[in-house]
């Protein structure tokens, strides 16, 4: 399979990257194919050498975290659209800061999309003028996204009373229980397979 | 071709000039044999065509902090309808009006890999300055857009230096293309005026026609008013527009009293028929990227006493389709507006000229054509 994991940000030592690396260590020791897609903050990462890393800077500030991220995610579909095109099986998207670039993407290439909730703006609070409109935006990536994973059971309640989630969409996978990239795997083998039930 | 349109305001929502000229230009397009596709703001999701324009509405959220929340939030879904209509008939290239497009525009360029084309119809600097960090995000936002655009219209020829300095854009990717008036509009419309609710019979109209802010200058012209009463008794002036008319209103009318009048909301063919029975338009903006104003005037063969910047530099020709003033300087509109009612006949005279001014110049049909000449240098 060939995967497409976006990230707001890809460095060392911070939460969602750790979960992003350790999923894509684990697909190309199972000889799959990976691309890890993130805004170009100049930090430092390391990862394996199979997986394919692309950070795309982004000559906006912003106001707001909101409000950057949307334009942040049209850098995320670019990289993925110029370098990867139409060789993709299923894209992986983390928290809602890669929302609208996971959307954009599943739709333009008809590719199932998984999208992973690290924390609801529920759980962080619902603090700060914009927190109503990123709510907003996480309830359309339950919408759009064909698996919901979350990393706790606080998250998956929250996602399911806060956001709305069918509970069959919606599973936990703790990322400190063993094996818990192969559930990712398989999660990600389903969705491919129903797919190719489609088109056949 | 097959353009697609990415605006904020399409009619019959409108707020400013961009919903008037995306429907002018998309319907010549049509016209000519092209097929663009507008995508645009609704409170719902709805679909129509319209003279041959294929007009998709989306809605936006009310979760929004601000405008440019809400801008960014519009584009995505702009967005996703643009992925769905491609996939049944590809676009040729997208094009962008103005910043609260930039952010739907970019990401349909990115994920659809299509040209973009971006028209700058104001700038953020020129309406109300960079001081906040909101303003300052908007004018990012505009940067944004033209560097990301293969090609960037302006709607002036002053204007296009303005943006060129401003974005620091190359010299080989600024196009100026004026706004154009649609005639037809203009000499169709029917002519039922009641004027005795305007002006008194022996009055000349006195016409000012836009948002009541300052950058469009009113409180210039009310400054002006006592002193061109001095001289021209027959003076009447008639302010229509939206915005902060309250304000000016309790200005102009503690100045001169009943020789004002604000209307409040006039329809399209109210004001066309206002235009044609003023004796002449006023427009004292102070900054102003094009002004469709003196055009429309022109249009009804009317002419305009306007500031002598930007557009209007260009498409007002002095005491020849009528007379330019100062900025901000109402003793300058004092004294233009004087020399215009002082000589009906020359005032005429300039109206005729200013309207075979326009037929030669200014028709969508042509600016459609220089639009498309863009499109192929954005496709090369």
């Amino acid at each position: 399979m060939n995967i497409v994991l976006i990230s707001k940000q890809f460095s060392d030592g911070e939460a969602i990257s750790e979960y992003i690396k350790t999923i894509a260590e684990y697909l190309v020791d199972q000889g799959h194919e990976v691309c890890v897609v993130s805004f170009d903050d100049g930090s430092y990462y390391s990862i394996d050498d199979r997986v394919d890393v692309l950070r795309a800077p982004l000559d906006f500030d912003g106001d707001n975290l909101y409000n950057w991220s949307m334009m942040m995610n049209n850098e995320l579909k670019e990289q993925v659209m110029q370098n990867i095109g139409e060789d993709v099986d299923l894209i992986h998207a983390n928290d809602w800061t890669t929302v609208p670039g996971g959307v954009a993407l599943s739709k333009k290439l008809e590719r199932p999309l998984v999208l992973t909730f690290h924390s609801t703006e529920n759980e962080r609070g619902f603090e700060g003028e914009h927190a109503e409109i990123i709510s907003e935006l996480e309830w359309q990536g339950v919408y759009e996204s064909d698996q919901i994973l979350t990393t706790k059971e606080d998250t998956k309640n929250s996602v399911l009373f806060d956001l709305d989630a069918p509970d069959d969409k919606v599973d936990v996978v703790d990322p400190f229980s063993h094996g818990w990239p192969e559930r990712v795997l398989n999660k990600y083998r389903e969705l491919v397979k129903q797919e190719k039930k489609v088109e056949t | 071709m097959r353009p697609l349109f990415i605006t904020w305001e399409y009619p019959p929502y409108k707020a400013g000039g961009i919903a008037a000229h995306c429907e002018d230009l998309a319907t010549t397009m049509a016209s000519q044999g092209h097929e663009p596709v507008v995508i645009t703001y609704g409170d719902e999701r709805t679909s129509e065509v319209r003279d041959g324009v294929q007009i998709h509405r989306v809605p936006s959220t009310d979760s929004a902090a601000n405008t440019i929340s809400w801008a960014m939030h519009l584009g995505h879904e702009m967005e996703k309808k643009a992925i769905e209509l491609h996939k049944q008939n590809n676009f040729d290239l997208v094009h962008a009006h103005d910043w609260m497009a930039v952010p739907g525009a970019t990401g349909i360029k990115k994920t659809l890999d299509l040209p973009m084309v971006f028209t700058v119809h104001s700038t953020q600097k020129g309406r109300d300055g960079i001081s906040s960090e909101y303003q300052k995000t908007i004018h990012d936002l505009e940067w944004y857009g033209t560097y990301e655009a293969e090609e960037v219209i302006t709607v002036g020829r002053e204007f296009s230096e303005e943006v060129k300095h401003t974005y620091e854009v190359p010299e080989n990717k600024i196009n100026y293309i004026p706004n154009g008036v649609d005639l037809e509009r203009f000499d169709s419309h029917s002519q039922d005026l009641q004027r005795d609710q305007y002006a008194l019979d022996w009055e000349n109209i006195v016409l000012f026609v836009g948002r009541m802010y300052p950058q469009k200058g009113p409180g210039h012209l009310i400054e002006a008013m006592p002193h061109i009463l001095d001289q021209h008794q027959e003076a009447k002036f008639v302010m229509c527009g939206s915005g902060a008319t309250e304000h000016y209103k309790s200005i102009a009318k503690s100045q001169v009293g009943d020789k004002v009048h604000f209307p409040g909301y006039v329809s399209d063919n109210e004001l066309m028929s206002l235009m044609k029975e003023a004796t002449m338009t006023v427009a004292p903006s102070v900054y102003e990227p094009f002004g469709i104003v003196p055009l429309e005037a022109a249009a009804s063969e009317t002419m305009t006493v306007g500031s002598y910047t930007g557009g209007m530099k260009d498409t007002i020709v002095h005491e020849y389709t009528g007379l330019h003033t100062y900025p901000a300087d109402s003793g300058s509109i004092t004294d233009q507006v004087s020399r215009g009612l002082e000589d009906p006949g020359w005032a005429d005279w300039m109206g005729d000229n200013a309207r075979d001014r326009v037929e030669d110049n200014f028709r969508w049909e042509q600016i459609s054509a220089w639009t498309t000449g863009i499109y192929s240098q954005a496709l090369e």
